[in-house]
């Protein structure tokens, strides 16, 4: 089993609060890892830490095999990385079809990619002419994401893609990500544990900035007390 | 007709402020004679076009980046000097064209070092003491160079061959040039050897600097086509030498119309060029200390008005205007457009009055072709797209892997190239001094307050608001307002037409706190 992505033992500052005191994280290839944990611990931040927008002050992100830690964000993703972020971060004053087209890294990557990404999400289709603004906040998350595939990126950073979304909108959004997860290895961020549990092959689970615990899902389920301690679900 | 309707009701404090404006408007125009007001329009217009040159750029800056760069004035002005001297003194122009694509072709090698430093590993003690000593020899070495170079300039310490003389002689039809500096063959090919070096040794300094925190991605391909350009470049400019008599020659007999042509390119060029120069050195390293970014901005115009003073003198200095714009008598004032462009004429006579050709419609025409430009980069180019992303979310355009860097600099260079347009256009019509740039500084900001700080239909909104304002205000202070209380006509003082600006902008402001454009934050 390869590691796509390992962050070893992070510590990260947002001014001057040390927001990550050690965080490691496996990503292994070709599959959907959760970071699990309470509001606050520190998953977002990891996310951003691993794409240099919070640079780490101390430790390791290793991606395919290089050191990546301290490099330009544009350099980081570059190296094919998607992000999805918890607030989706649509550009409101471009179309649909300029949100997608701002995400190609090389002419044509959205023509090559376009069968897929309206295979995964038809509505965006319809959508194409339409401002950011316009966009309800189910349509912003499947242009989030189909974003993220528009470049042909190895690993998809994706944080909480299932936030506010009513329970129709939840069951496409894990179709999406499991049908995406066949050809690309997903770092999923997820409050909703049924939902995480559903996707997810490994899980690490990160507290007070820290990682407590990590392994494959089928463990996890059967800890009930680590389940208990940590995420407060049952 | 219902989504009309819809999109008044949604933005009922716009509508009303935009009927309120409408509305004093038509009032103003009630007050005055046709000719006058269509006059006062027109007059309002030119200023609101050069208004809008230094508010847009200052608003892409803005926007973009969240600098304020207040040297924004300064930049204007100094493109008004650098178009003079195109304009005035194309000798001086040719002199140092030289020595520019001589440091230009030097710093183009930057790939070729970019390759080199993809080969060779040095030690750790090397890489941080060597970009800096790159960087001081390259600086050096163009100080040596450029100082021994001949320039014909001027003498400011000498009314005689002082720039103000010269703007006067041209205003006469009387240019007479000095001869042309010579130096011995020596000291040249030194001198030249030196400014080629200069621009490499500045080339290796930032590779070795650039080198130090990047991905070692090796470029392994020889950069011809940087090298080529860099070869061309070298060549043009010792070709601009040997047949630099026979070129000022020409430029000074092509008049003044081709030569304002080249001015206005040559300023807006350099005024990108300094953008590019301040972002890449001095801004980018002040990104996350906005008030360093602050006392930056202000120093540098200061320090800008200063050199501008040391160079060209304090004195205000004439622009004549091209000789498109500027025939007086023969078949002069026109009464039309095409019969004033036919015989170059400087005013065109309209309605009992007089319009000027130059002031009130190339002026306006220019900044009216600038504004669709502009609009279609931001609207149709890639680049725009990620510009108009990047207002919004910078971190997220970063994170599709876009060097927002690179974006940055363009739009700075942009930015300043647009005022130093305003500025070179702005020389004919309003002369040039070196405290032109302040009042239009302020200018452009209250414009912007009131369009709404990034946006760039605002910027275009609110000078246009701006420019119009100033012109009435002017023109009723010769015309005096019939108040019904008051016996003798009102007369606005000249201290009221800033002062009327800034009311605009306080009520417009108290109605909608972001500007008519602007947008909730």
């Amino acid at each position: 089993m390869d590691n796509l992505l390992q962050v070893r033992d992070a510590h990260t500052f947002i001014g001057q609060f040390h927001i990550l005191q050690g965080v490691t994280v496996n990503v292994p290839q070709g599959a959907i890892t959760a970071l699990l944990g309470r509001n606050g611990a520190g998953k977002t931040t990891t996310l951003k830490t691993i794409l240099g927008l919070t640079p780490p002050r101390q430790g390791q992100v290793i991606f395919d095999g290089q050191e990546i830690q301290g490099r330009h964000t544009f350099d980081i993703s570059a190296l094919g990385i998607g992000f999805v972020p918890d607030y989706r971060a649509i550009f409101r004053d471009l179309t649909v079809a300029e949100n997608l087209q701002i995400a190609e890294r090389k002419q044509g990557d959205l023509a090559r990619r376009q069968e897929l990404i309206f295979g995964l999400f038809p509505d965006l289709k319809r959508l194409i002419k339409l401002r950011g603004t316009q966009l309800s906040g189910g349509q912003q998350q499947m242009l989030a994401i189909a974003r993220a595939l528009v470049a042909e990126n190895k690993l998809l950073l994706i944080d909480e893609p299932t936030e506010g979304l009513a329970p129709v909108l939840i069951e496409q959004m894990m179709k999406a990500i499991l049908q995406l997860s066949a050809e690309t290895t997903v770092l999923l961020v997820e409050q909703n544990f049924a939902v995480a549990t559903q996707l997810a092959k490994y899980y690490v689970i990160v507290e007070e900035g820290r990682t407590v615990k990590s392994g494959a899902m089928p463990d996890l389920l059967k800890d009930e007390a680590t389940i208990h301690r940590y995420l407060g679900a049952a | 007709m219902t989504t009309i309707i819809g999109t008044i009701r949604k933005n009922r404090t716009q509508t009303i402020t935009l009927a309120a404006l409408i509305l004093s408007f038509l009032l103003a125009i009630q007050g005055m004679e046709t000719g006058d007001w269509i006059i006062t329009i027109l007059r309002g217009l030119s200023v609101a076009a050069v208004t809008f040159l230094v508010a847009s750029g200052f608003s892409l800056i803005f926007g973009l980046m969240d600098v304020l760069n207040l040297a924004h004035g300064t930049l204007f002005m100094i493109g008004a000097y650098v178009g003079w001297t195109a304009y005035v003194r194309p000798d001086t122009l040719l002199d140092l064209a030289t020595p520019a694509a001589l440091f230009f072709a030097g710093l183009l090698l930057l790939p070729l070092w970019d390759r080199w430093l993809s080969r060779v590993r040095l030690a750790p003690q090397a890489a941080r003491g060597l970009p800096w000593l790159a960087l001081a020899l390259g600086v050096g070495a163009l100080a040596f160079g450029f100082a021994r170079y001949p320039i014909t300039g001027w003498d400011v310490t000498v009314y005689d061959k002082s720039p103000v003389v010269f703007g006067v002689q041209l205003d006469l039809g009387q240019l007479d040039l000095p001869a042309p500096a010579i130096v011995g063959a020596e000291q040249l090919g030194v001198s030249m050897l030196c400014l080629f070096a200069g621009g490499g040794l500045i080339a290796l300094g930032l590779t070795l600097l650039e080198s130090r925190n990047r991905i070692a991605a090796a470029t392994t391909r020889v950069p011809w086509r940087a090298l080529l350009l860099a070869l061309g470049l070298a060549l043009g400019g010792l070709a601009l030498f040997a047949w630099n008599d026979a070129l000022t020659a020409f430029l000074v007999a092509a008049g003044t119309t081709w030569r304002f042509l080249i001015a206005v390119i040559v300023a807006t060029l350099v005024g990108a060029g300094l953008g590019a120069l301040m972002e890449s050195t001095l801004i980018r390293p002040l990104y996350t200390r906005p008030i360093y970014q602050l006392m930056l901005t202000l120093g540098l115009g200061v320090i800008g008005r200063e050199v501008v003073i040391a160079l060209w003198g304090r004195t205000q200095m004439q622009m004549p205007k091209p000789a498109l714009f500027n025939t007086i008598g023969q078949g002069c004032p026109a009464q039309t457009i095409f019969d004033a462009l036919a015989n170059q004429c400087s005013t065109i006579s309209f309605m009992g009055s007089r319009i000027r050709t130059y002031n009130e419609i190339f002026i306006f025409i220019v900044g009216v072709i600038v504004l669709i430009v502009v609009w279609l980069l931001l609207q149709r180019t890639r680049i725009g797209m990620i510009i108009r992303a990047g207002v919004q979310d910078r971190a997220m355009v970063e994170a599709l892997g876009i060097n927002v860097r690179q974006v940055f600099t363009f739009v700075f260079a942009l930015g300043v190239g647009l005022a130093a347009l305003g500025g070179v256009l702005a020389g004919p019509s309003m002369g040039v001094s070196d405290d032109m740039g302040e009042s239009l500084l302020l200018s452009a900001l209250i414009a912007l307050a009131i369009g709404g700080l990034t946006s760039f239909p605002g910027a275009a909104a609110g000078s246009l608001l701006v420019g119009l304002l100033q012109q009435f205000i002017v023109k009723y202070g010769q015309i005096g307002i019939a108040l019904p209380f008051l016996e003798q006509p009102f007369k606005p003082t000249p201290p009221l037409v800033p002062a009327s600006t800034l009311l605009l902008m306080v009520i417009i402001l108290l109605a909608l706190p972001n500007g008519l454009f602007g947008r909730k934050e």
